[in-house]
């Protein structure tokens, strides 16, 4: 499932945490707080249960949207964009 | 005297064969371990298994008709090969008994086939060890605000359960190799897709 992962998060160690969790199940990091990637359902959920231990409620936001492939392929980008088929993992192999 | 060629199998080697045949292979014929206990949800479950386990020992739930109840019970049962641990076991009022299980996950409009299977055969251990009749079963969903969900317990399933354990045991004694499952959208979550060939 293609989905985005959105956080704002007051604590700096809370919000470290979170960023590794979301690398750690095979996410992109796209901008500072927000990732996005091909994910599968268990490992969203790992992480949708790690995110509601860390946060504080009552400051914290995350929030999670997924989105359908037909809606990823309308997606506009302007200035420094990441790539679209990394994140859908078409590429399965990155040479440098 | 103790038998080493004795082998006994858990509801959660079911689960997990069901899950995919190779994970029995993997983990209790050549004993690596899958360290399950890294993931945060097996974390939290076991967590929430603890609490569950200590708070309100004396609540009887009495909607659902209970009039007694054993926490965390050991059970084994000789004649099935099986063992484990049920979270309750439930005596209620129309003489039967059922379990009752903890499933640190949401409800999603369906019981999954695999969470049927254990309480199947949990109710042929409580059947064996209390010499009871177990018509049905009982799952909370801790994470759908503690959700209980009732289903009937089928009979047929029990030759079904039986099947599965004497795959399970010739797998840990005789060594084969399993076909993997059908399903190969569990593989990039499966613990083993590393050493897990095509």
């Amino acid at each position: 499932m293609l989905v985005w992962f959105i956080y704002d998060i007051v604590e700096d160690k809370i919000r470290k945490r979170l960023s590794d969790k979301a690398i750690e199940q095979g996410l992109y990091r796209v901008q500072m707080s927000v990732f996005l990637g091909n994910i599968d359902n268990n490992l969203l959920d790992e992480l949708v249960v790690y995110a509601e231990e860390m946060i504080n409620p009552d400051e914290d936001s995350v929030y999670v949207f997924p989105m359908c492939q037909d809606d990823f392929r309308k997606v506009e980008l302007l200035g420094q964009a990441f790539d679209k088929a990394m994140i859908n993992d078409e590429i399965s192999s990155l040479f440098l | 005297m103790y038998d080493k060629n004795y082998i006994s199998i858990t509801p959660s080697e079911v689960i997990e064969y069901l899950y995919c045949p190779r994970f029995i292979y993997f983990m209790s014929y050549l004993k690596i371990p899958q360290h399950e206990s890294n993931r945060f949800k097996v974390i939290m479950g076991r967590e929430v298994h603890k609490t569950k386990a200590n708070i309100n020992k004396n609540y009887l739930r009495k909607k659902i008709g209970v009039k007694d109840k054993f926490i965390d019970q050991k059970l084994y049962s000789k004649k099935y090969k099986i063992h484990g641990i049920v979270d309750e076991v439930l005596f209620l009022e129309d003489g039967s008994a059922a379990s009752l299980d903890y499933k640190f996950a949401k409800y999603k409009d369906k019981t999954f086939s695999t969470h049927k299977y254990q309480a199947v055969m949990y109710s042929m251990l409580i059947e064996e060890n209390f010499n009871i009749r177990v018509d049905k079963a009982f799952i909370v969903y801790v994470r759908s605000k503690n959700l209980l969900k009732e289903f009937k317990i089928d009979k047929n399933q029990y030759s079904k359960v039986k099947e599965i354990i004497d795959e399970i045991i010739q797998i840990i004694k005789k060594g084969y190799f399993p076909k993997r499952t059908k399903y190969k959208r569990r593989c990039p979550d499966c613990t083993y897709r590393n050493i897990c060939i095509e």
